[in-house]
This record gives structure tokens, C-alpha cells and sequence, in this order.
């Protein structure tokens, strides 16, 4: 499938309008990991190719297995989560299928359970800024594969 | 129902970075105020966000939108009442928020880009997800419809 619109040239103000989103997801009180592990799995629901290949990119790089990711779809049923994970994982798919049911009480007392207020609502941004990108990039049809993670973070030991 | 958590208070940062992408469109002056308002409407509608419903409306009344485009938009494709520029903006505005099918169809953009130039078509798929955003976060913290008046966030959105 062709790209429709090459938005990061021919939309330069209005990405950055959106990497300010970003700016403030990487320096939020969501751990770096748990960010890129819900962008994947949300990208899973709404079916974007753009960002599956770009957050399985990062997630490898950041030391995530195979297992994980392959196993991500069907995460309710592995025991490969963590508690805070499924957590995260439960409220980001509530706030992305928004119509299903529209966040409802139990999926909140999962999430306050793991999350304090400062943390839920960081992370219910990450959910909704990946939600956006998944939109932009299945609308204009953004050409998926060439994605590079960034090497900076390993070669830092951080 | 009760307010959750209190996101204009609690995730002023987060608000601020979502500010900076409404603010984006406003100033990129791109589109026609009204026009995003109504998409605004329209998507609220569909996510099903009272807090956004009740805002938008109002906004639309104060500019001066009749009472029966607000009231028949649920079902504007069989209403004459509407302009081909905004049918075209209200069907991509559907598509991009639906995802159905995990895309946005040839047919939809084919549409949108006989009114809307590329720029524009940007600036309308951003405005897009951000009331998409703004429904997430109302309806995940049950933020408290009703009390909203035209113009209260024009500072705080500058």
C-alpha cells in the first residue's frame, strides 16, 4: 500500500505538535519499558503496521523477549506479566476500545491498585498519544519496516 | 456519576501538552474554527463523551450554529443541511476514529481530498485524534458534565 501523505514533511508543526506529547511521556512517571509495552499492544488493537514495527523495535532493543511480545495478544491467558502490567494493559484497552463498556469501575480499581493518580493519568496519556499516532499513520497509509531504534540508550548502560 | 480523578488539576502537565496540540490547529489556522467544533461534536457523539458534548454544543451555540444541525448531525448523511466540505471532514473524521476494519477506506480519503488540501487534510486528521484524546481522558476520569461555558480554557489553550 502506498503512503497517502508524507506528513512528517508536508506536516512538520503539526508532528512537532506531537513530539511535545512524546517529550512529556519520556520524562513522565511511567517507567520507559511499561511505555513501549502498551504503544504494542494497543498498535495490536487498532492494527497499525507503522507502529508494531517501530515499538517491537524498541522493546528488543530494550532487552524485551520474543516470548513476550508474541504472547502480548493473548496476555490475559501467560503468566509472563506482572500485576502492574496487566494492570496497564487492562486500562489501556478500556481506554482504547472506548465504547466497549466506557472504562468501567472494575478496570479502575484494577489500575489504582498498581497506579497512583500521577501515574494513571500519565499513563492514560501514553494510551491516548499512541491512539493518535495509530490513527495518523493507518490514515496516511505511513510505509512500515524501516524503523530504527535508537542506540543511544544501550551504548549508556541505562 | 462521580468524577475519578480530577485530571485539570492533578495532570496539569499532561494538560498542558495536550493543550499545545489544540492550540496547534487553532494557530495553524488551517480550517475553519466551526468546522472543527463540529467535528469535535460529531466524535464526541460516536465515543459517547457527555462532558465534550455539553462543551462543544455550547460552543456551537455561541458561534451562532442552529439548534437543528446539532440535533439531525447523528444523522447527517441523510440531512441536507450540511455542506459537501463538511460531509467530506465528518465522513474522514469517522473513519479515523472508527478505524473499522483496521483502516481508513480509498473511498474516505478520496472524499476528503476534494475538499481538503494535504495541509489541511493534516490539520483536520490532528484535530481528529485530539478530540479522540480529550473523549479518552473525560471518560476514563468521569470528569462532571455541565458546567462548562463558552471560552473558560481560551487562556490555558493560548
Amino acid at each position: 500500500m502506498e503512503q497517502r501523505i508524507q506528513y512528517n514533511e508536508v506536516g512538520k508543526d503539526a508532528i512537532k505538535a506531537m513530539y511535545r506529547l512524546e517529550l512529556y511521556l519520556a520524562k513522565s512517571s511511567i517507567e520507559r519499558h511499561l511505555l513501549h509495552l502498551i504503544k504494542f499492544r494497543v498498535s495490536q488493537i487498532n492494527g497499525c503496521a507503522y507502529c508494531l514495527d517501530m515499538h517491537s523495535k524498541d522493546l528488543r532493543a530494550e532487552g524485551e523477549t520474543e516470548q513476550r511480545l508474541y504472547m502480548l495478544d493473548a496476555w490475559r491467558e501467560s503468566p509472563f506479566y506482572t500485576d502492574r502490567e496487566r494492570a496497564a494493559l487492562e486500562w489501556a484497552e478500556a481506554v482504547t476500545l472506548i465504547t466497549e463498556g466506557h472504562v468501567p469501575d472494575e478496570v479502575f480499581e484494577i489500575a489504582k491498585a498498581q497506579f497512583n493518580e500521577q501515574e494513571l493519568i500519565d499513563l492514560t496519556l501514553a494510551v491516548t498519544t499512541i491512539n493518535a499516532w495509530n490513527r495518523i499513520s493507518i490514515a496516511f497509509r505511513t510505509t512500515p519496516g524501516t524503523y530504527q531504534p535508537p542506540k543511544l540508550a544501550r551504548h549508556s548502560g541505562e | 456519576m462521580e468524577q475519578r480523578i480530577n485530571f485539570a488539576e492533578n495532570g496539569q502537565g499532561a494538560m498542558k501538552a495536550l493543550f499545545g496540540v489544540g492550540g496547534y490547529v487553532h494557530k495553524s489556522g488551517k480550517l475553519d474554527q466551526n468546522l472543527v467544533t463540529l467535528i469535535d461534536m460529531r466524535v464526541s457523539q460516536i465515543n459517547g463523551c457527555a462532558y465534550c458534548l455539553d462543551m462543544h454544543s455550547k460552543d456551537l451555540r455561541a458561534a451562532g450554529e442552529t439548534e437543528q444541525r446539532l440535533y439531525v448531525l447523528n444523522a447527517w448523511r441523510e440531512a441536507p443541511f450540511y455542506t459537501e466540505k463538511e460531509r467530506a471532514a465528518l465522513e474522514w473524521a469517522e473513519a479515523v476514529t472508527l478505524l473499522k476494519d483496521r483502516e481508513v477506506p480509498d473511498e474516505v480519503y478520496e472524499i476528503a481530498r476534494a475538499q481538503f488540501s494535504e495541509e489541511e487534510l493534516i490539520d483536520l486528521t490532528i484535530a481528529v485524534t485530539a478530540i479522540n484524546t480529550w473523549n479518552r481522558i473525560n471518560i476514563a476520569f468521569r470528569t462532571e458534565p455541565g458546567g462548562y461555558v463558552p471560552g473558560m480554557f481560551n487562556s490555558a489553550a493560548a
